[in-house]
């Protein structure tokens, strides 16, 4: 026996190994279904799925991915939440300095800011995607009218994120796009003065802008994701073939 | 010397009346040798299945599992590559009395800004959102077609509509994105202005 296999035989044999995972390696059909069944992450899938839905060129992993960034989203957003205060005075350096200072900062602003976009974008694709396939219709009427309320939130998102470095483009970006919604009927100026805390972008904005960023609508996409996926299942999995 | 470890932990099952066995009583085990729970009683319709349902079924693991492994490691590869080349845009700090030449709203709202340019206020910032939300919303309660037909050959009318929404919807933001230079007026970046006027 070589080495590396004596040292992989002594950790699956080790008692912490063997009371994280309570069968070996899933080879079998049978131990195979455990495998999702007894994992808190994967039975979220079912044991086994049909044939045509696993290829790549059904469903192009575009929900898949959207729901991935946005775990790679909140795992660097958290990391950026430790350098930065919702100041109007303090935001600007505090991004200054996560990009010259905190280690590895520039890289995870990166990551996040590209991310943003990306799910954004992937979100867009993946409303196409299941558009074309037909997959709104019966049973899946309602988990596309929450695949909707999944695309304002991720808009809503990444829009309020948008504020957060309190720069030039940031600042008027929103003055734009809080202008623009500012003439509902009922509306206009209440509503604009609730969401700006003001009559113009300020720090109010900036504060509100932030606990909306990263309690409400993250929180609230949690929930509505959750439904999202439950809902695929209780309609019976994936649609299709076509 | 007297053995005085405790014996082993036995699991009693209580004898049932014998007149009173229930088809679940005769089944009975300890439940040391049962690992499984009772999920749910099915009726068997027929002693023998005489027609079993094609099973077009794969494991989802390891079929599913590691195309979604898969993609999702060609992703952070992707994020990590353009993290690591392409800085995320920083400009000068906010400042509400230097208004900027081109001032735009983010890429997924440059559609309705470009409406902005020919409609009043209220239609593109507020009834155009709330149609195309509310709209897509209600598409599966409007499309009352046949629900087996998911082909977008036998749906041409559903496909065509949304098609051309899409592809306006494209145009609008295109045109926002690449052909907007100052004052938000109409420019062909690179000919009558210098560069693009577009930050992410
Ligand atoms: C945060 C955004 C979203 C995430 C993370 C997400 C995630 C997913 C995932 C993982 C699936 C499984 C199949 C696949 O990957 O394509 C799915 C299916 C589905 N999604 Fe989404 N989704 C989102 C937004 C949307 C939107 C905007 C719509 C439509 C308006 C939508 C409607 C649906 C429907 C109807 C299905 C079932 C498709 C089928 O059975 O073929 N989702 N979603």
């Amino acid at each position: 026996m070589s080495f590396l296999e004596r040292v992989d035989q002594t950790i699956r044999r080790s008692a912490v190994w063997r009371s994280l995972f309570r069968q070996p390696y899933p080879n079998d059909e049978r131990s195979r279904a455990y495998a999702v069944m007894n994992n808190v992450f994967l039975h979220i899938h079912p044991v086994r799925v049909r044939q045509h839905a696993v290829k790549f060129a059904y469903t192009f992993c575009l929900g898949g991915l959207s729901f991935f960034l946005f775990l790679v989203l909140t795992v660097t957003g958290v990391y950026l939440m430790f350098y930065y205060v919702p100041s109007a005075t303090q935001a600007y350096s505090n991004i200054l300095a996560i990009q010259s200072e905190v280690t590895f900062g520039l890289l995870t602003r990166n990551i996040h800011r590209w991310g943003a976009h990306l799910m954004v974008f992937f979100v867009f694709l993946h409303m196409m995607r299941v558009f074309y396939h037909g997959a709104y219709k019966p049973p899946r009427e309602f988990n596309w009218v929450v695949g909707v309320v999944l695309l304002f939130l991720t808009i809503m998102l990444s829009f309020t994120g948008y504020l957060l470095p309190w720069d030039q483009i940031a600042y008027w970006a929103i003055t734009i796009g809080t202008n623009m919604g500012g003439y509902a009927p009922l509306f206009n100026t209440p509503a604009k003065l609730i969401l700006l805390g003001g009559i113009e972008v300020g720090q109010n904005t900036l504060l509100r802008f932030y606990v909306l960023h990263i309690m409400v609508f993250p929180l609230l996409a949690a929930i509505f994701l959750a439904v999202h996926f439950w809902r695929i299942r209780k309609d019976g999995g994936i649609s299709g073939p076509l | 010397m007297a053995d005085t470890s405790t014996p082993p932990e036995r699991r009693v099952v209580l004898p049932v009346d014998p007149t009173r066995r229930t088809e679940i009583d005769k089944q009975r085990v300890p439940m040391s040798a049962r690992p499984y729970r009772l999920l749910a009683l099915v009726k068997q319709d027929a002693v023998v299945r005489v027609q079993k349902e094609p099973d077009d079924t794969v494991m989802t693991w390891p079929h599913l599992l590691s195309i979604e492994f898969l993609a999702a490691a060609m992703m952070s590869i992707f994020l990590l590559l353009l993290g690591l080349f392409v800085n995320a845009p920083l400009e000068e700090l906010a400042n509400g009395n230097v208004t900027p030449a081109v001032a735009k709203a983010p890429w997924y709202f440059l559609g309705l800004q470009e409406l902005l340019a020919y409609f009043h206020p209220t239609v593109a910032g507020v009834l155009v959102p709330t149609f195309v939300l509310v709209g897509a919303a209600v598409i599966p309660y409007v499309d009352r077609g046949n629900p087996t037909a998911t082909r977008p050959s036998e749906r041409k009318t559903a496909v065509v509509l949304f098609t051309l929404f899409c592809i306006l919807g494209l145009v609008l933001t295109f045109v926002g994105i690449f052909f907007r230079g100052p004052g938000y007026g109409f420019a062909i970046p690179y000919v009558n202005t210098p560069g693009l006027h577009f930050a992410l």
